[in-house]
């Protein structure tokens, strides 16, 4: 038995790192053949994200927002509901926070609680955003996915609607709200990076939502509604409004993901166009196995691959868009059961013959 | 308003409608299959793609028109060799295969033309005759049919014979028994897996077309994420009518007419951004109406038969 | 029309799943042409198997089939149907929104121009339905239909592609009397056709009256084959109902206390509107075992499911410890005092990829003793899990480990240890032994009888294992049809041929006899 565990345990991992490789693979052949100069492109793609300490610091500051979206995807993996609003909830998240930040630029309220209360609002912005699906869902039985990509495009237009109608400064040269003010700046960690505190938040997130799932009542009764529905309702445990409050608190760190990238990274509001920072928080929580724990390390993964090809973009004419193909790749590897799962029985197999020869042999 | 506004709005209301019964029809054939079809956005936009692409090394915009075809029918394939072959999750495979659908689509539009600067970058292409109707005089239904692209003639015409074939084909009868009972179908010999196949090929060729119908008539070129959730829109009108493919189109058409006021709207002083959303606020509400008659009549079926007994 | 064809026989067929249970060891029996031949037997006592085996949907490891009298091998369905072997399942292979016509040709479509030929369709159908008598109508969508008329298309099917030999797996169990009358009408006269059907049934008086042989299987073996002209219900039941070893349990008298569990007049509707349990009334004192016996399907897990609160009921009421559980949550229920070993362990009772700690916790895991504060007190988890794992002897590598990973009896363990020591006083124990070996099954059932006498719990045994039923309850109820149609003060005393024409619907009490006794 414990043999066959370990198999198991073993290839899962096993599993998502060859189709990582399989994956990257894939994108270096890409590379390879429409570039003029394949190695030197391949080389900043895989090397270039480690090439200095800026750009070090880069892949941790691009970890930030997506620490946020892989908890919030953690939530809805966890108990089996695609509620992508998580997308559309970085936008409200950021815009609003950015409100209150300019309403309160001019006030004496102090800067720490500015950020506090902006962090808040970004949090009740994600969780209204991931309601509306959910809701609609466990009440009225409709499609939560094509209702919160519905959402994702009402949210972003909601937003630019905000930003061109309530907080656009008009003598911007671009459209873009009223600068923030530096108070509520979040402040650099590390010279020499863009690595902001807004990292330590997001691992403060992390412990807590870890916390949450593996030591807190609410934590046990997400994984069992979603592992098995019927189960969680023999048992006594409320099915539906764990399902609800699942995916509401989820939402929260969406909304906070999205005002902490906009109070550490932009003087301005701008977003006019979806982040794509939800889509990929979904990834890392595929590759984390709705793990909070693995959510820093699976998002590690996905800034450095987006970095690498940042930087070929900006080196060459690649457009950075191609890493959506090595993403879509890694996560039909990692869904598909089916994917290497002979090797697997295989292993089992063998294992238990080894075994019973053992037995045998003793006997 | 006069009738000549009348029939230009109509006009309007049909030409944008037609991506979206394609759309629809691609959901509807799924949905008949008992399947759930979230990515008729990624063949919509490979069809866009490489229709113009198809065109532009061709010259021939019937050659282009077929290459769309073909895409459309390529990922309608590899989402059915993930999830019948791969055992991936349905949800999951069609997320990632839009996600990489978006960016890959950009990217080999970078391949293509060689240029970055992703917001400008575009391929021209030819367009798609328009069909010009002798009765062109007669008050609305003249200006509302006259110069509409073949396409938007090729959508009802392709809603009907999808209703036909679903209805009467020996293979769409069987498409309708695996989708509502896999088991009996099984039964009598009908190979699940290969209907799921064929189902998604027929689904992305039906995406494929509406894809072409954006770049190559809709508009004369292909510009990134032209497709702007018209995949999930034609879902919504599918699964309005239980993927009934005459329903699903009037359905698609009158979220063409909620295109078509926001259109309008956008001409006045309205607020575009405001506008734009109207679309996709009306497509969840309708959603969720259809939701709750949809419980309502279950219930109701229930209770109807226990009183019988 | 009587011929004496061999139409069907399958001889000497053995059959072993991949976990080593054996459900046929050789089975010999024959089927003549134009003959109603009658399959009885126990649940588990092998007709499933035998008829998947016959229809292709499982493979034998040993034995051969013969059809008109030539050997065959049969691979699947498809295979099956092509010789001739038409199979009517108990859950219908049904497309409710097509019409019958539609789904009695699915498959062999006449076409023309290309498309369905839907005239020759209903043609086709209507004129077989018309020639057997069924007086369906092609054109009607099934959906509308009632079960009856669903099942007939089914045999419609079956007939539709050629089917000599009809096998029919329970067909009257989700029939009313009026329609099982018609359905024999119409095998009758199938029959006289010069088909051969082959008949599964629990229902002695109905194989009495409709077949002409019978062969009883008995725990996977062949109990013989007789015409039914030789038999009498009394017989027939002896030689289907009885144990292979008598299993005794020693246990003092109970001594009852207060009622824990009344059930008053209890009603219930199936989702089909079929009437599953017709006014069930009983009362389990503290300090004893309720058993109900019953071949399976005859309401007990509607009984189940209304008592544990997964389901509501149309009628009566239940109360626990004097309060009523109508409408109530099942964490309310629960706490009430209500503990459940559901019938289905791996789809109910666990969630097999969480870890034998998780599964034991889960209806504790927010009680104020195991909560350190807002967090679950990993302490008090591990050491209340460890001390289960011991007192129920449950083989682990350790606490960690996914509970699927278990054997079966090792997986139920887990539920047992849960369910009894969740502080409730009255335990639901729907089928507590299926599937599991015998020495976790002995012990399952030892522990039963432990708890209720030394806590002076109460508890509900519902099982379609004799043995079980007779020696580990108390008092002793008999379910048919959805009513309670036989009560026994000492369930120890009844013999298991009484036992089983009760259950077989040989004999009923009526409500005077049972009078102080439910």
């Amino acid at each position: 038995m414990n043999k066959t565990k370990r198999i198991e345990n073993t290839f899962d991992i096993v599993r998502i790192l060859i189709a990582i490789a399989v994956a990257y693979l894939i994108a270096l052949i890409i590379l390879a053949l429409i570039s003029d100069d394949p190695l030197n492109v391949i080389g900043l793609f895989i090397a270039g994200p480690f090439s200095s300490k800026k750009h070090i610091g880069d892949i941790f500051t691009r970890m930030i927002p997506l620490i946020f979206t892989g908890l919030c995807m953690c939530f809805v993996y966890a108990i089996n509901k695609f509620n992508l609003a998580g997308e559309g909830a970085v936008n409200l998240g950021g815009c609003l926070a950015a409100c209150v930040a300019i309403a309160l630029k001019e006030t004496s309220v102090p800067g720490w609680l500015c950020i506090i209360l902006c962090i808040i609002v970004g949090a009740l912005a994600g969780m209204l955003s991931n309601a509306i699906p959910a809701i609609a869902d466990q009440v009225f039985h409709a499609d939560v996915c094509v209702i919160s990509l519905m959402l994702n495009y009402i949210l972003l237009y909601f937003t630019t609607f905000i930003l061109k109608n309530v907080i656009k400064d008009q003598g911007a040269a671009v459209t873009a709200s009223y600068k923030l003010g530096s108070k509520v700046k979040l402040p650099k960690m590390i010279p020499g990076t863009t690595i902001h505190i807004g990292l330590l938040i997001a691992i403060a997130c992390v412990v807590f939502v870890a916390i949450l799932f593996y030591k807190m009542p609410f934590g046990y009764k997400m994984r069992a509604v979603g592992i098995n529905p019927t189960f969680a309702k023999y048992i006594g445990i409320p099915v539906t409004s764990t399902i609800i409050l699942a995916q509401i608190i989820g939402g929260s760190f969406a909304g906070m993901g999205g005002a902490v990238q906009i109070l550490g990274m932009f003087p301005r509001y701008k977003w006019e166009s979806l982040t794509n920072y939800g889509f990929d928080g979904l990834m890392i929580a595929v590759l984390a196995r709705k793990n909070p724990i693995l959510v820093p390390i699976s998002a590690f993964l996905i800034a450095y691959i987006r970095n690498g090809a940042d930087l070929v973009a900006t080196k060459t004419q690649i457009p950075p868009e191609f890493v959506s193909i090595i993403q879509g790749i890694i996560i039909v590897l990692v869904a598909a059961e089916m994917f290497l799962s002979g090797w697997k029985k295989r292993l089992i197999f063998n294992a238990a013959r080894k075994d019973l020869n053992e037995k045998e042999a003793k006997a | 308003m006069s009738l000549m506004r009348i029939g230009a709005f109509l006009y309007s209301t049909l030409r944008l409608s037609t991506p979206l019964i394609f759309a629809a029809l691609s959901a509807a054939i799924c949905e008949k299959a008992g399947l759930f079809n979230m990515a008729a956005e990624s063949m919509m936009l490979w069809g866009a793609l490489i229709g113009v692409m198809v065109n532009g090394w061709t010259g021939s915009v019937w050659v282009g028109f077929l290459g769309a075809c073909l895409a459309g029918v390529v990922v309608g394939l590899l989402i059915a060799l993930a999830t019948v072959k791969g055992k991936a999750d349905l949800m999951l495979a069609q997320i990632a295969i839009n996600l990489a659908s978006t960016g890959g689509t950009i990217f080999m539009l970078f391949v293509v033309t060689g240029d970055k600067s992703t917001s400008a970058m575009t391929i021209q292409s030819d367009t798609l005759p328009k069909i010009f109707v002798p009765f062109k005089k007669v008050p609305i239904i003249g200006p509302m049919l006259n110069k509409q692209n073949i396409l938007t003639y090729g959508a009802i015409l392709a809603a009907v014979i999808l209703y036909i074939f679903i209805k009467r084909s020996k293979t769409g009868v069987h498409i309708r028994a695996v989708g509502e009972n896999p088991n009996a179908a099984e039964s009598v010999g009908i190979s699940v897996s290969k209907t799921y196949f064929l189902t998604w090929a027929i689904s992305g060729l039906l995406g494929g077309i509406g894809g072409a119908f954006m770049s190559m008539a809709y508009t004369s070129a292909f510009t990134k994420n032209m497709v702007a959730g018209r995949g999930y829109i034609g879902l919504c009108a599918s699964s309005m009518v239980g993927g009934n493919p005459i329903g699903a189109m009037f359905c698609a058409i009158v979220f063409g007419v909620a295109d078509a006021v926001a259109n309008q709207l956008q001409l006045t002083n309205a607020p575009v951004d405001i506008v734009m959303m109207l679309p996709y606020i009306v497509t969840i509400v309708v959603l969720i109406i259809i939701s709750v008659i949809k419980m309502k009549a279950h219930a109701r079926k229930i209770r109807s038969k226990a009183q019988k007994a | 029309m009587e011929t004496h064809k061999e139409a069907l026989k399958m001889e000497n067929i053995t059959k072993i799943y991949p976990n080593g249970f054996v459900a046929n060891k050789g089975i010999t029996f024959s089927v003549m042409e134009g003959e109603i031949h009658a399959l009885v037997g126990e649940n588990g006592a092998g007709k499933t198997t035998l008829m998947k085996v016959l229809f292709g949907m499982e493979q034998a490891q040993e034995g051969k089939i013969y059809v008109g009298g030539k050997q065959v091998k049969i691979t699947s369905p498809l295979d099956a149907i092509a010789k001739g072997v038409g199979m009517v399942h108990q859950h219908f292979m049904l497309v409710p929104s097509m019409t019958v016509a539609q789904n009695v040709t699915l498959g062999i479509e006449p076409r023309r121009h290309g498309l369905v030929d839907n005239a020759a369709c209903i043609k086709m159908t209507q004129d077989l339905s018309d020639k057997y008598e069924f007086g369906l109508d092609a054109t009607a969508t099934v959906a509308d239909l009632s079960v009856g008329l669903m099942q007939k298309v089914e045999i419609l099917k079956a007939l539709a592609k050629g089917a000599k030999v009809l096998i029919l797996d329970e067909p009257t169990a989700v029939l009313t009397p009026q329609e099982t009358r018609e359905l024999f009408k119409q095998l009758k006269l199938l029959k006289e056709n010069g088909h051969s059907i082959i008949f599964i049934s629990h229902k002695l008086e109905e194989v009495m009256e409709l077949c002409d042989n019978v062969t009883i299987l008995r725990h996977g073996y062949c109990n013989g084959s007789y015409p039914i002209s030789d038999l009498d219900e009394a017989k027939l039941s002896r030689l289907m109902v009885g144990r292979d070893v008598v299993l005794k349990i020693e246990k003092a008298d109970p001594k009852p206390g207060r009622p824990i569990l009344e059930v008053r007049d209890l009603e219930k509707l199936s989702d089909t509107g079929k009437l599953v349990l017709d006014h069930v009334s009983f009362t389990i004192r503290e300090g004893e075992v309720l058993g109900i016996a019953g071949v399976e399907g005859n309401g007990q897990s509607f009984l189940s499911d209304c008592i544990s609160g997964m389901q509501r009921f149309d009628g009566g009421d239940i109360l626990l410890n004097g309060k009523s559980i109508a409408g109530r949550k099942i964490s309310d229920i629960r706490e009430s005092g209500m503990s459940n070993i559901p019938e289905d362990r791996m789809t109910v009772g666990c969630v097999p990829t969480m870890s034998i700690m998780d599964n034991v916790m889960a209806d504790r895991f927010e009680r104020r003793e195991n909560m350190h504060g807002l967090f679950m007190d990993k302490k008090k988890a591990l050491k209340i899990t460890d001390d289960l794992i011991k007192e129920f002897e449950i083989s682990c590598d350790d606490r960690s480990e996914a509970i699927r990973l278990l054997s079966g009896g090792n997986i139920q363990k887990v539920v047992v240890a849960r369910e009894f020591t969740s502080g409730a006083n009255f335990v639901l124990a729907n089928q507590p032994t299926r599937g599991v070996d015998v020495g976790t099954a002995e012990m399952i059932r030892k522990y039963l009888v432990r708890q209720v006498r030394e806590q002076n719990i109460a508890s509900l045994l519902i099982s379609a294992d004799l043995n079980e039923v007779l020696e580990v309850s108390d008092r002793l109820l008999v379910m048919r049809q959805g009513k309670i149609v036989a009560a026994f003060p000492k369930a120890n005393m009844v013999s298991e041929d009484e036992l089983g024409e009760y259950m077989l619907g040989i004999k009923t009490m009526t409500p005077d006899e049972m009078e102080g006794l439910l």
